[in-house]
Order: C-alpha cells, then sequence, then structure tokens
C-alpha cells in the first residue's frame, strides 16, 4: 500500500511535470511597425509684391525677376518631395472703395533663391505641381500688371496674395 | 524498481501526442506600415487593410487550442531616438482560422486571446494600429518590433 501510494504520488508529480511541459510549450514571431514622418510644409510671404507710384490712365508691369519689387514666397518641406500648389489672386487692389485692377500674372518657380534654373509659370487658382529640393526648399516668385483707370483716385491700394502649397 | 518502470511509462506517454502533429510556429508575414505621416495628423491602420494591416501565419495541431498574446510597443523609435506615440484599440487585431483577411474575428491585441487551428492547421493573425506623431514630431523614419506569442494547451 505504502509502495502504491509513493508510485501514485510520483505519477501525479510526473503528470504535473509533464503537463507544465506540454503547457510551457510556445513559440513567437515578430514584424516591424514602420511609419515615415515628413516635414511639415512652411510657406512665408518674403517680399511683396510692389508696383510704388503708378499714374492713371498708364499701366504698370513688375517682373517675377524684379529683384526688389517682384514678389516672393518661400517654401520648406520634406527634401525631393512633390508638393502642389495654387494661388489665390485679387483681380483688384483697393483703396477706400475703389479699385485697381491687377492682372496678367507672372511667376517662376525654382528650387533655389534664383529667377533663372528654374521654370516659368502662370500664377493661378489651378493646382500645379512642384517638387521641393533636397534640401527641402522651394521658391516662388511673381510679377503682374496693374491698369488705373484714367479718373483712378489717388492713394495707397493693396490687396492679398496667398499661395497654398501641400503634398 | 516499480518506481522506476512507472516514471518511463508517463515519459512515453507525454511525447506520443506530439508525433505526426503538424509543429507549432509563428512567422512574422507583413509589417504593420502606416506610411508617411504629417506631424499632428494620426493615422490609423486598421486590421482589414491588405496592404498595411500587420499579419502574421501560425500553424499547430489542427483543432488544437493555443493562446496568442502580443508584446506591443507603445512608441516607434526614429531618428536621434525621437519616439513617435503608438495605440491599439479593443478590436485592432483580428484572427481568421481561414488565413482570409476578409473573414476575422477581431480581438484586443492588448489582451490574451484563445485560437483553435482549423483542420488545416494553420491561420493568421491580424493587426491595426494608430500611430499618433506629435505636432513637434521630428521627420524621419520610425520603427518599432511586434512581436506575437503563441503557447499551445496541451
Amino acid at each position: 500500500m505504502y509502495t502504491a501510494s509513493k508510485a501514485a504520488l510520483a505519477t501525479l508529480v510526473l503528470a504535473l511535470v509533464a503537463a507544465t511541459a506540454v503547457r510551457a510549450q510556445g513559440v513567437n514571431g515578430s514584424i516591424t511597425a514602420t511609419a515615415t514622418v515628413q516635414s511639415p510644409i512652411t510657406v512665408t510671404g518674403v517680399q511683396n509684391l510692389a508696383f510704388g507710384n503708378v499714374f492713371p490712365g498708364v499701366a504698370k508691369t513688375v517682373a517675377y525677376s524684379d529683384a526688389t519689387n517682384g514678389g516672393r514666397f518661400d517654401v520648406t518641406g520634406q527634401a525631393s518631395t512633390p508638393v502642389t500648389y495654387s494661388f489665390t489672386l485679387p483681380t483688384n487692389l483697393t483703396s477706400s472703395g475703389n479699385n485697381l485692377p491687377i492682372g496678367s500674372w507672372t511667376g517662376y518657380v525654382n528650387t533655389t533663391n534664383a529667377t533663372s534654373g528654374g521654370s516659368a509659370i502662370t500664377p493661378s487658382a489651378t493646382p500645379a505641381g512642384a517638387t521641393l529640393s533636397a534640401g527641402g526648399a522651394l521658391f516662388f516668385f511673381l510679377g503682374a500688371t496693374v491698369t488705373p483707370a484714367n479718373n483712378l483716385p489717388a492713394g495707397s491700394y493693396t490687396g492679398t496674395v496667398t499661395l497654398t502649397v501641400s503634398y | 524498481m516499480n518506481f522506476l518502470r512507472s516514471a518511463l511509462v508517463l515519459t512515453a506517454v507525454v511525447a506520443m501526442p506530439l508525433v505526426g502533429q503538424r509543429p507549432i510556429t509563428v512567422t512574422g508575414v507583413q509589417s504593420l506600415a502606416f506610411g508617411t505621416l504629417l506631424p499632428g495628423v494620426p493615422t490609423i491602420v486598421v486590421r482589414t487593410d491588405a496592404a498595411k494591416s500587420g499579419q502574421f501565419t501560425v500553424t499547430g495541431p489542427h483543432g488544437a487550442q493555443a493562446q496568442v498574446t502580443f508584446t506591443l510597443p507603445a512608441v516607434l523609435t526614429g531618428p536621434g531616438g525621437a519616439t513617435l506615440p503608438l495605440t491599439f484599440g479593443g478590436s485592432d487585431a483580428g484572427y481568421s482560422e481561414t488565413q482570409n483577411i476578409g473573414s476575422q474575428i477581431g480581438f484586443d491585441p492588448k489582451l490574451s486571446f484563445l485560437i483553435i487551428f482549423s483542420q488545416q492547421g494553420s491561420g493568421s493573425v491580424f493587426l491595426g494600429g494608430t500611430a499618433r506623431p506629435a505636432p513637434t514630431q521630428r521627420a524621419g523614419a520610425y520603427t518599432a518590433i511586434i512581436t506575437l506569442n503563441v503557447a499551445l494547451f496541451p
């Protein structure tokens, strides 16, 4: 009886050990989780498009290549990444309810701060594409023509040009 | 001597069920890929996304039960040790005993889940999640390791 109890106990212990061994049977495998964070886009109006003094009845043009008076936006973002851009352009400069028509927009886009080596563009509300430089930069240059009426009242006329850029 | 004979017999019994059975394995098949993120914009990958969800293949004895448990990272690690928070919802994991991404039983990847191997002895585990880049998140590539542990029930 004593021997039988010992055998039963041994059986139980071994069964538990065996069960533990089986229960411990486990494996694992791994994968990676990945993400790439892009640099946010910044758009900075660096230089106003300035027509200076204009005279009633005399159209005046500022070229995008005019380093002093041409408009300029600087864009930064993810290096070597395509973006789309569009402009919101005023049809008039205004002053106390008076309008000074502005049109004939011209532009230039470049990956360097220069009006050569890039591409001429026609600024408009229609989205167009460009690619940021290897350093994550893009430069837009802007020109236009104002056509003051013969009876345009004197004053200071302004308008807002907005450049929108997105990935 | 009786004791020794009993012990030897029992040892043989334990080993027998494994003979001829499909071995238990876990294979990482596809990364959980969040793709390109913008700072401040959370991005969700659902477990039914065939291209982006994390995927594992598990095999085991057909009809057997097993417990699956994830070891989940709280963050992805990127350039200069920068971290990007990663969260998992209560139904971001799924199991398909037919290995069909369109036919999953959802479960909480933060908890253990009991699976039953099909007659084919294989199944797939899918995983989605949410990456939450901060508004000031540093640009660059981020990664983390996700491990699936499978323990076979006797």
